[in-house]
């Protein structure tokens, strides 16, 4: 059985050889190594717009996170996350554009909560295509990716088109939107939603036998019937939550940061947010540590672009490769024991 | 010898500090069909694995043709022409017979693969030896007796002379033994030497000219057929030793039946009556020993009890409660307990903890969750208790049970099936793979169970084990109860004849 | 709704189909012959974005579209082999290396316009060489195969021909043979004395040839342009493709024709304002019904088989 070794000497080593990898870039391109890193580290954190924008882009790599971590709990890869944020974000933006006569509570619970309810439905698909057919997941929820794509782009550049030139939908009513803090930046009040799904998608999990039965259908589906767990069920649930956290995470975005569903917003947000999955091993508890930080690099890295020659794309490149070494976990192993070798090669030689 | 073409002395080979042979001797004949017969973890698999190459001995010696060779790899068996069919065939699903047979040794025209020659040697020995195949269907569509045709071609097209048979019919249904019989025959007569892996006493003695038993890692004898009885071999099999330190029990267990089993018919994967027409009755806190060479229903029986196999004929009840083709969850609501043989898939869960996979059936009972909250409070100190009562280390509740040496994780799912409200426990194959002190334990527990009660179904490969525990012991042979004798009673003479099928007169 | 149709169905628009259908066609060669191994080349989409920028860098720099088209090749070949290693050394998801391999790629090309081509956004040499383009001046060029065959660059032919040549090795030679026993019993292989790391490896080498060389066709082939994420999803409908056919080279191709066509049509329905997302929607969902459909299909013939008593 394979033993879970100890992840957070890998993020570490990952982290150092990122960093020095940074290094040699950034001297490489004629700019000094402290003073860049010193406006990165300022860009997230100095200042109401700054450090808005951090937790700007905290919210949705932090709730697609979680996402993409409850459907690892059902043992199902749900690529497909950002298909129910697409899907989400303009449910979200038309209920909040046409729906009228209702107060602010109504009017942002109903949106977000039909968000929800269609990044579930779409997370319904690959859900049961897996189940029934055990058709592979990924495959299929790429695939349905772009159909959300496409069918969303569809539905802003023709039904739901606010014909103002820029391809979005109409503006959501003021009675749609989630109030902002800390202007000018983008930071809203969504991020106190996301935290308590956060917290309630916990103690789900560790405390209800619903997420026990959950936690534990995914991986052993000989021993849930064994134990009494209808795991088909109980997967398929798994599932529905995490499009549904997907939804929910494309709502935000409109109705706190936009304000209309915007083509194009969100650039493979999702998949950022598996990463940031993958690099906490999935686990819920490391995932709002590691999305913090990711959403700090990528805020800095605005500031960073502007006042020095190094350009955005630096960052992205350093965190793709982060993400690369911690996959490989071979890596720690191999060189712990070519050095435990070496040492015994010398110990020899004494 | 004449005619010996292979020797094994002295063969020795452990893997960690599991000793798999001890003691291992062999020597086989051209021309002969040579049976090695044995319990399962005799070590007659591994015996010849090492005359493949596939493992390498710790020491010993083997002797091919008259030289001497420390080990082997697959590459110089091949070319030493040993072939092997193994138990689980190394075939790939998706592709042709042809396709299999040819792969690695495909004949060339330029940079196509020469079908059309491939096609008439593989056809030149169909005809041969009557291996009849279809060349051109996927091994997904054959049968199993034609996979294993397949498999025995490749050794064939790889000019075998001595070929090696891991368990064949153990996937066969017996008209497919049949035909494999025929076929070794045939090949016999045309001068190939042929090892023949079984633990059935019945096969061996209609196809072998010599048959070598092993037990406990040891060599036991050679015998020849035609000197030999049934009777001779399953006793040598069973060996006198796990008579020996066979315990006092001083229990008074009253007549109560607490698991009936009424002439119950159960199919196997393979068969329509794996178990055909079993009845058995375990009492209020006896133990009930079930004993038989592996294969003879044991696994499907107890997957039958369970409600992981349907019963299509016949009754089982439950303390008197009918619990025919109930679910497991209702099984184990009628407070029965299954520690169950495949310990990985079937009782834990690996990637959980202590805590979760011992708290597993117990949710929803109220007893630490009121149906949907789970008091981890309650369920530490429940875990907790668990833990010291069966001695699990390490003693951590939130430690992953993959973590767990093989005795501290079967300790787990003891301690998890054995409560104090239990009428029933069913324990299947409950110390394979574990240390000696845990043993010592587990059987313990079980002792105490019975002590309290608890009616104790104990299936188990183990000789020795039944017969410490038992109270009873129940012969299964060809899916029906050979015979029942208490444990007092038991021989190697009377358990011998049980369970290669005869029958005992009632005294 | 008529002349739609009928603009739709014409020569033009085939031949646009074939055009549009070749760098698609050879990622989607590059899945197939991983995938017949059994490892999922989901990295072909940052493959093919690096082909392209690496290619129309060459050729840039060197004058010669030969260098870049080599240039597109070599660095598919480094990426594959990273990603080869990452997997069979260290034991790395094959997804997960991908997925964080495309998001390097998009980085890097990002990184690489603004510092080495010292653009933003969009690069557009002028009198850039590129993949010649060839004149079958045999032809009628107003007959019915004149039009069709018009002006195709030489990487249309050879994608089509590569077709057939990597159908015939994969399922003719001994080569091919092995890797498929590699991808679908790896114990098998190993015990009919396969080197199954040597076979993943070489299919990853292809791979990243093929895979590169589509992504240089996209901008050096018709076009000499290299925008931001050039690639744009064709490495995954090449992925998608591969799957449509069942990772066989021939339905492969008939997948790519789909998407392709897919997009060529789509063009043409933009300039009568016809919704083309729903057309472009098309092939992905046809490639999910086709796959629930095979398993399906997998399904009722295994539930028939047991049913042996």
């Amino acid at each position: 059985m394979k033993k879970f070794r100890n992840l957070n000497h890998n993020v570490t080593f990952s982290l150092i050889v990122a960093f020095i990898i940074g290094s040699i870039i950034i001297t490489a391109l004629g700019e000094n190594v402290f003073r860049v890193f010193g406006i990165l580290i300022s860009g997230a954190f100095d200042g109401s717009l700054k450090f808005g924008t951090t937790l700007q882009f905290f919210v949705p790599l932090f709730l697609t996170a979680i996402a993409f971590a409850v459907s690892t709990k059902v043992d199902i890869n749900n690529i497909g996350v950002e298909g129910s944020l697409l899907l989400g974000a303009i449910a979200a933006a038309v209920t909040g554009a046409y729906v009228t006569g209702l107060s602010p509570i109504f009017h942002i619970s109903l949106a977000l909560i039909i968000a929800i309810v269609v990044g579930a439905a779409w997370a319904y698909i690959p859900a049961i295509l897996k189940i029934k057919l055990n058709v592979n997941e990924i495959t299929v929820t790429i695939l349905l990716n772009y159909v959300a794509l496409y069918f969303t782009s569809f539905l802003v550049m023709g039904p739901f088109s606010a014909d103002v030139g820029a391809p979005r939908t109409m503006t959501i009513l003021d009675s749609a939107r989630i109030g902002t803090f800390l202007s000018p930046s983008k930071a809203n009040y969504g991020i106190i939603i996301a935290i308590v799904v956060y917290f309630i998608i916990l103690f789900i999990f560790s405390k209800t036998t619903f997420g026990y039965k959950i936690t534990n259908s995914g991986l052993n589906s000989k021993f849930s019937f064994f134990v009494g767990i209808n795991s088909k069920r109980m997967r398929i649930i798994g599932m529905l939550i995490s499009g549904a956290i997907g939804g929910l995470a494309g709502g935000i975005e409109v109705l706190g940061v936009y304000g209309f569903y915007l083509y194009g917003f969100s650039f493979n947000t999702a998949f950022d947010g598996m990463l940031i999955s993958l690099i906490a091993k999935n686990n819920l508890k490391k995932i709002p540590v590691i999305a913090f930080f990711i959403a700090a690099l990528k805020s800095g890295a605005l500031s960073m672009a502007r006042y020095t020659d190094i350009p955005k794309s630096t960052i992205d490149m350093l965190i793709s490769i982060f993400i690369l070494l911690v996959a490989m976990d071979g890596i720690y192993e191999v060189i712990k024991n070519m050095v435990i070798r070496k040492k015994e090669r010398e110990e020899a030689k004494c | 010898m004449e005619n010996t073409i292979v020797k094994l002395n002295n063969i020795v080979k452990t893997f960690g500090d599991v000793t798999a042979i001890s003691e291992g001797h062999f020597e086989l004949r051209k021309g002969e069909i040579h049976s090695l017969i044995g319990e399962n973890g005799a070590g007659k698999s591994t015996l010849m694995k090492i005359l493949y190459g596939m493992h390498v001995p710790d020491s010993g010696e083997i002797i091919i043709h008259g030289k001497t060779y420390k080990s082997l790899n697959p590459k110089t068996a091949i070319s030493l022409k040993i072939g092997m069919v193994h138990q689980e065939f190394m075939l790939v699903n998706e592709l042709t017979v042809l396709e299999n047979i040819i792969l690695g040794f495909e004949p060339m025209n330029g940079l196509r693969i020469d079908f059309h020659t491939a096609r008439e040697n593989i056809t030149e020995y169909i005809e041969k030896y009557n291996l009849v195949v279809p060349l051109n269907k996927k091994i997904m569509d054959l049968s199993v007796g034609e996979a294993q045709r397949v498999e025995i071609l490749k050794t064939l097209l790889r000019g075998s002379e001595i070929l090696i048979l891991d368990e064949p019919t153990a996937v066969l249904t017996p008209d497919e033994s049949l035909q494999l019989f025929d076929i070794l025959e045939t090949l016999r007569q045309s001068g190939k030497s042929i090892v023949f892996i079984s633990h059935k006493l019945k096969e061996v003695m209609h196809i072998s000219d010599r048959i070598t038993i092993m037990r406990a890692s040891k060599f036991v004898d050679t015998l020849i057929k035609k000197n030999t009885t049934i009777d001779e071999i399953a006793v040598k099999m069973i060996g006198k030793e796990v008579f020996l330190g066979r315990k006092e029990k001083d229990i008074d267990f009253n007549d109560e039946v607490v698991l009936k089993i009424e002439n119950i018919y159960v199919p196997s994967s393979r068969e329509k009556s794996k178990i055909r027409g079993l009845s058995l009755e375990v009492r209020k806190g006896e133990v009930l020993g079930l004993a038989g060479v592996d294969g003879n229903g044991q696994t499907e029986l107890v997957e039958a009890l369970t409600g992981l196999r349907e019963i299509y004929s016949g009754k089982v009840f439950i303390d008197n409660i009918e619990s025919t083709n109930i679910s497991p969850k209702a099984v184990r609501n009628l407070k029965v307990g299954h520690i169950p043989e495949d310990r990985n898939t079937l009782g834990l869960n690996r990637f959980t903890s202590i805590e979760d996979n011992i708290i597993a059936t117990k949710l929803g009972d109220g007893v630490f969750s009121n149906k949907s909250i789970i008091d981890r409070v309650k369920t530490l100190e429940y875990c907790k208790s668990k833990i010291k009562a069966f001695n699990v280390k390490p003693p951590l509740p939130s430690l992953v049970t993959s973590s767990l040496s093989g005795g501290n994780a079967q300790k787990v799912v003891v301690s998890r099936e054995i409560n104090d409200d239990l009428k029933v426990l069913i324990a299947s194959q409950p110390t394979r793979g574990v240390d000696i002190g845990s043993i010592e334990e587990i059987r313990e527990h079980i002792y105490n169970s019975q002590k309290q009660g608890v009616g104790v179904l104990l299936v188990s490969a183990d000789l020795e084990e039944i017969l410490s525990l038992s109270d009873r012991i129940a012969v299964i042979f060809e899916g029906k109860i050979a015979g029942i004798i208490s444990v007092k009673d038991a021989t190697e003479h009377n358990l011998s004849v049980l369970m290669t099928g005869g029958t005992l007169e009632k005294v | 709704m008529l002349d739609i149709l009928q603009n739709l169905i014409s020569l033009d628009v085939l031949n646009a189909t074939i055009r549009i259908t070749t760098p698609i066609l050879l990622v989607a060669l590059s899945a197939v012959i991983t995938q017949k191994a059994n490892i999922l080349n989901i990295g072909a989409e940052g493959i093919m974005l690096l082909g392209a920028f690496f290619g129309i860098m060459f050729s840039f720099f060197s004058g010669s579209w030969v260098v870049g088209a080599l240039a597109g090749a070599v660095i598919g070949i480094i990426a594959s082999m990273f990603m080869a290693v990452a997997h069979i050394e260290f034991k790395a998801d094959i997804f997960v290396v991908g997925m964080a391999f495309n998001i390097f790629a998009i980085a890097f090309t990002r990184f690489g316009l603004n510092t080495f081509l010292n653009s933003t956004g969009i690069f557009t040499p002028q009198n850039l060489s590129t993949i010649p383009k060839i004149n079958l001046s045999f032809l009628d060029p107003e007959s019915f195969i004149g039009r069709l065959l018009f002006g195709y660059s030489l990487f249309d032919y050879l994608a089509i021909a590569l077709v057939f040549i990597l159908w015939y090795v994969i399922y003719k030679t001994r080569w091919g043979l092995h890797v498929r026993s590699v991808g679908l019993n790896e114990e098998a292989a190993e015990s009919a004395g396969i080197n199954t790391k040597l076979k993943k490896y070489q299919v990853m080498f292809l791979s990243g040839i093929l895979g590169g060389l589509g992504g240089a066709h996209l901008s050096i082939g018709y076009t000499s342009v290299f925008v931001d994420n050039m690639s744009n999803g064709r490495g995954f409908a090449g992925v998608a493709a591969m799957f449509f056919g069942g990772a066989n080279p021939i339905y492969t191709w008939l997948g790519t024709l789909i998407f392709g066509f897919s997009q060529a049509s789509g063009n043409i329905l933009q300039l009568y304002d016809f919704p083309s997302q729903i057309i472009l929607m098309i092939p992905y969902l046809l490639t999910v019904v086709i796959l629930a459909f095979s398993l399906y299909r997998r399904k009722a013939k295994a539930t028939k088989r047991n049913r042996t008593f």
